[in-house]
């Protein structure tokens, strides 16, 4: 009698034994599947504010291009007004010459020839 | 090992004894399975996060570099555009000389002694070069007693320089509109020379465009190589 009452009772420990392992392993399996969504979080949280950074970057660049457009189109009206100006002041004096050009003329005999003698 | 059986209260004893060690070993596995667990923990979430992170940065600066290119791309679209327009206004202007050259030389052929002397040399020209023993000379139908004069001349002109004779005849056949000067056509019929002075201003304004260019728009000064 007193026997099988031991048994039984050492029985009992192993029960409660194996539970408390049991609890652990279950602990072991929760603590991965925090690692994995709190990694996720994490993550989330990184992309969200390197995304800002981004954005950031973004916008100051959209910024200095409207500022170059202006830069480049201040050039160019003052370089098309200097061309203006100095064809003005010049052109008479090219169509003088192209004209003094247009008559002058020096008749020659081809280099490889020469004059026949009578 | 007891060399007598064990009364109750031993028994008991060693029952607890027993049941406690059960315990303590199942305490401790449970234990280090904790401790495990949380080590695990870390170095996980910490390879996932790190992974996670190295591609994010990849990704954001591939977005970056691309950014970047499409600034410098625009940069240098403006830079063109400019210059386009820049190029597109000299060219305006330079339709404009010639258009007014062109109207200038309708003035030539009205200097009556001058316009004679232009056209004895543009035909000593003109048969120097044809270099055959009979041409016809083509003008405008105004010119032709001008022309006729001017050929003459011209002829021995010819002679004293090439030691040839030439033999020609006058026609009148070019338009009035055009603003003066000689066409001279071959015997046989095959070798046209225009000498007008619209032919001859139309290759000055191609030749001349460097020249014209510095003298409009001064000295280009990016170049390297002048001939």
């Amino acid at each position: 009698m007193s026997q099988s009452h031991g048994i039984q009772t050492l029985l009992e420990a192993e029960k409660e034994a194996a539970k408390i392992v049991e609890q652990a392993r279950q602990y072991r399996v929760q603590k991965l599947k925090d690692a994995r969504s709190q990694a996720a979080k994490e993550i989330e949280d990184y992309k969200k504010s390197k995304e800002e950074e981004f954005k950031a970057f973004e916008a100051q660049h959209a910024g200095t291009t409207s500022n170059a457009q202006t830069l480049v189109d201040k050039e160019t009206e003052v370089n098309l007004k200097n061309i203006t100006e100095s064809f003005n002041k010049n052109k008479e004096q090219v169509v003088n010459k192209l004209i003094d050009r247009v008559v002058l003329v020096k008749p020659e005999l081809h280099r490889n020839l020469s004059k026949v003698e009578a | 090992m007891a060399s007598r059986p064990l009364n109750d209260e031993e028994v008991l004893n060693e029952m607890n004894k027993m049941v406690a060690f059960i315990k303590q070993e199942a305490m401790e596995k449970a234990r280090e399975i904790r401790v495990k667990a949380d080590e695990e923990f870390a170095i996980e979430k910490a390879k996932l996060v790190k992974q996670e992170q190295q591609a994010i940065d990849a990704q954001y600066e591939k977005k970056r570099k691309g950014a970047e290119v499409a600034q410098k791309i625009a940069q240098s679209t403006l830079t063109n555009k400019s210059r386009l327009k820049l190029l597109h206004r000299r060219e305006e202007h330079l339709q404009d000389l010639f258009s007014t050259s062109r109207a200038s030389i309708l003035a030539l052929a009205k200097d009556g002694g001058r316009y004679v002397q232009f056209l004895e040399g543009v035909i000593v020209q003109g048969f120097l070069q044809v270099m055959e023993p009979s041409v016809t000379v083509h003008s405008r139908k105004r010119d032709v007693e001008l022309v006729q004069q001017a050929a003459n001349g011209a002829a021995s002109t010819y002679n004293e320089l090439s030691g040839r004779n030439i033999s020609f005849e006058v026609e009148g056949s070019l338009s009035d509109d055009g603003a003066g000067g000689v066409k001279l056509i071959s015997g046989s019929r095959r070798i046209m020379l225009d000498n007008t002075l619209d032919e001859r201003l139309r290759l000055l304004e191609d030749r001349m465009l460097p020249e014209i260019r510095k003298d409009l728009f001064g000295a280009n000064p990016n170049r390297k190589f002048y001939t």
